[in-house]
């Protein structure tokens, strides 16, 4: 409803703006996550865009449904311009043709982006990572848990654990558990033994934990000390722990693994030239800084990271110093299985 | 001309009148409820997403088996001009969903395999024998057994899989695989959740409103007041007070612990214990409406009259108010049942992983997976039961009034 209304009233300011000054550009829609992301977004990066260009940028929220983009050029009604999508939508929406592929010449050279943040068809909006966090009241100093398999030991970290309530993410924690090396994860997955045993770890913890669906819930459950150690994606404890001075730490080398979500343009959208103007004008490593600055997630450019202030790098899963500890998710694996195993998982959960 | 209408003249118009205003009506319910509520629901028996985009591979596999191993040559011809046309009408990629979702890890290969086919990179002849080359995924029997078994616009795949069935290998119908097994645990979990809550919504609702319509007005309005009140406050703020009331450090605990009845907090929010609570807070006023309403009409002179020729209290109640208020308790317990049945949002928030309800497992294959096949099955589960339990209510209040007037 918030979006819808943002919406109404930008699009109706944008109109506005347009009458008043025959010369202002159309609006581009680019298409976010919603909530603290879209609004550092704004504030790092589209309003510099807006004063630099004129060009005025309208935000939406979604879910990062491919199949809504697909609905959409199916029906030649193409609403969105520009949208953030996950690797696994990015990888089947490029494949489907739904998205126009960039050149070198839009995103600049490929060379200077990290490791899997540039696609044929995207560039990185944001890399996050889902690690291991604890209370710091309940573990004081350096009593708090190491590792997965600390996680998993509920003798010696007694109190619940907060589990994301679905299989990608849960089941690479589990495995790192049961002591597999995050370089065999996928080979370990791709068979069926792997993911019984994936799921005969998370048997083994089921009774302690309380699953969250969305982060707000985790968090609130970190809060009010249902649970003391909890999974969870960086930025938001990072925001907790330096915007709330919250007691919470995170343990980057007990091992995480990294996700990278991507701007892409809809293919036959309403302002598709605009669209790619506006994702070459990203690629510059100064604008591409601007979100990162606010939200602790990383960004493709490598040059980004120097723009960063020191202090505030060492929060972002791709700072030098974390990304040893760090794997990428297998996005090919997860494109093709996750329908089956969040199935499976979701059978699991409800037994 | 009104004196010459005489009275069915004027019974015609006014049906007429009567007509012409419930129209807007009937036509907003058929626009915009049941004409998409019945698109959605085709969707569970629907076939055409596989069996209209690979029609030639379909018809040139009839007469194959898997014994016989892979297909021949026109087989792969055929499938590599149906990929195409799919990719060029942009159909490939539903069609790779929907195929992986038979066969787990073949979404890629369809997709890439239509888009070359798109491209005219396919056709190297022998076609089976450059497919293969690039693409050996399609060196698997169990893909083409599931493909050949597409003939059909429709199908059950959906229908059997919400209740935890399949088709196994030569066809026949088997349960799915324990670990997959869930929806008959689910719906059989709806319906004890409902109906455990409208139980407790009757038990609690027939004291609370023979005290409302016992009490002096200013007081039964006050009580009245007090019971609508949750019904004004949105469904998500009352869930997410129960969970502050009854987490880990909440007041409930915080009492217990301060009176010394536990000795440590006891966990109360994310069970099922925390589930009745909330569904019940918020479908108690509907109940009590309910009976209210009814309980107002039966004179309090009765109850009196039992008691004064010498019947016990309860057995006063029970021979004679009970069975006058039944219809009331009825039509309450049946609004209270059909509400929880669909209830998604309380579950989700404040149950555990063990107390969802049919409604949360097809929102999950809705906007999750993306499985409106299975979304929609599911669906018309929930339609069948509320239809059945319909009928129950029905013979129910019609036992009751034929006892009524007999």
């Amino acid at each position: 409803m918030m979006t819808y209304l943002r919406t109404v009233s930008a699009v109706a300011l944008c109109l506005a703006a347009t009458t008043l000054t025959a010369s202002a550009a159309d609006p581009i829609t680019v298409v976010g996550w919603g909530g603290t992301w879209d609004k550092a977004y704004k504030d790092g990066v589209w309003d510099k865009y807006t004063e630099q260009t004129g060009t005025p940028i309208v935000q939406e929220e979604w879910g990062g449904e491919v199949a809504k983009v697909r609905a959409q050029v199916q029906a030649g009604n193409v609403t969105y311009d520009v949208v953030s999508t996950e690797a696994p939508g990015m990888e089947i929406g490029c494949a489907e043709g739904l998205f126009v592929p960039l050149t070198p010449e839009i995103t600049g050279d490929p060379a200077n982006y990290l490791p899997g943040t540039l696609h044929e068809c995207g560039v990185a909006s944001d890399t996050w990572a889902t690690i291991l966090t604890y209370n710091t009241d309940v573990f004081k100093g350096d009593s708090g848990p190491k590792s997965w398999a600390d996680f998993w030991d509920v003798e010696k970290f007694p109190g619940k654990r907060g589990v994301y309530a679905q299989a990608q993410f849960t089941l690479e924690n589990a495995l790192m558990a049961d002591g597999v090396k995050r370089e065999d994860m996928y080979k370990v997955l791709r068979t069926p033994e792997g993911v019984d045993r994936a799921f005969a770890m998370l048997d083994k913890i089921k009774p302690h934990v309380v699953w969250w669906s969305t982060t707000t819930q985790g968090i609130q459950n970190l809060d009010s000390g249902e649970v003391v150690i909890s999974d969870q994606f960086n930025a938001r404890i990072t925001n907790e722990v330096v915007n709330e001075k919250k007691p919470y730490a995170i343990v980057w080398d007990a091992g995480f693994f990294y996700g990278t979500d991507y701007w892409a343009v809809v293919k036959g959208a309403p302002h598709e030239k605009e669209a790619v103007e506006l994702l070459k004008w990203f690629s510059i490593p100064e604008n591409q800084a601007g979100f990162s600055k606010l939200y602790a997630y990383g960004t493709g450019r490598k040059e980004a990271a120097a723009l960063i202030p020191a202090d505030w790098l060492q929060n972002l899963p791709t700072s030098p110093d974390h990304i040893q500890f760090g794997a990428a998710y297998d996005n090919d694996f997860w494109t093709e299985n996750k329908e089956a195993l969040e199935e499976r998982f979701k059978a699991w959960q409800a037994k | 001309m009104a004196a010459t209408a005489g009275p069915t003249g004027r019974q015609h118009r006014q049906s007429g009148i009567l007509a012409l205003l419930v129209l807007p009506l009937v036509l907003f319910v058929v626009v915009v409820f049941l004409w998409p509520a019945a698109r959605f629901l085709a969707l569970s028996v629907d076939n055409s997403d596989i069996s209209g985009n690979l029609p030639r591979t379909i018809a040139a596999l009839s007469g194959w088996t898997p014994e016989s191993g892979l297909p021949d040559e026109p087989v792969f011809a055929a499938l590599v001009e149906d990929l195409a046309e799919a990719k060029r009408a942009g159909r490939d990629g539903v069609l790779a969903q929907l195929v992986n979702q038979r066969i787990v890890g073949t979404r890629f290969l369809v997709i890439k395999t239509a888009k070359d086919a798109a491209e005219g990179k396919l056709d190297m002849r022998p076609i089976s024998e450059s497919l293969l080359q690039k693409y050996p995924g399609w060196d698997s029997p169990a893909l083409w057994r599931e493909i050949s078994r597409q003939k059909s616009a429709f199908t059950d795949y959906y229908l059997l899989n919400s209740v935890d069935l399949m088709r196994g290998a030569d066809g026949g119908i088997v349960r799915v695989p324990a670990e997959r097994a869930v929806f008959l645990d689910v719906l059989l979990r709806t319906i004890w959740i409902s109906a455990v809550v409208t139980v407790i919504c009757a038990l609690l609702a027939l004291p609370l409103a023979q005290a409302i319509v016992s009490a002096p007005p200013a007081w039964s309005r006050l009580m009245f007041a007090l019971i609508l009140f949750p019904l004004w406050t949105s469904l998500l703020v009352r869930t997410v007070i129960w969970i502050i009331v009854l987490q880990k450090n909440g007041p409930v605990n915080s009492a217990l612990l301060g009176l010394g009845l536990v000795g440590e907090p006891l966990n109360l929010v994310y069970t099922r214990f925390s589930l009745y609570v909330a569904m019940v807070q918020v479908l108690l006023p509907m109940m009590v409406l309910s009976v209210v309403s009814i309980m107002r009409r039966v004179p309090a002179t009765y109850m009196r009259a039992a008691l004064s020729l010498g019947a016990p209290w309860f057995t006063a109640w029970r021979r004679v108010q009970l069975p006058l208020i039944m219809p009331g308790i009825l039509s309450g317990a049946a609004i209270v049942f059909v509400f929880a049945l669909g209830y998604y949002i309380t579950p989700t928030l404040i149950g555990g992983p063990t107390d969802q309800m049919v409604s949360s497992y097809i929102a999950f294959y809705t906007n999750n997976t993306l499985n409106w096949g299975l979304g929609a099955a599911l669906s018309l589960q929930l339609l069948l039961i509320l239809a059945l339990f319909a009928f129950l209510y029905w013979t129910a209040s019609a036992l009751l009034r034929r006892r009524a007037a007999a």
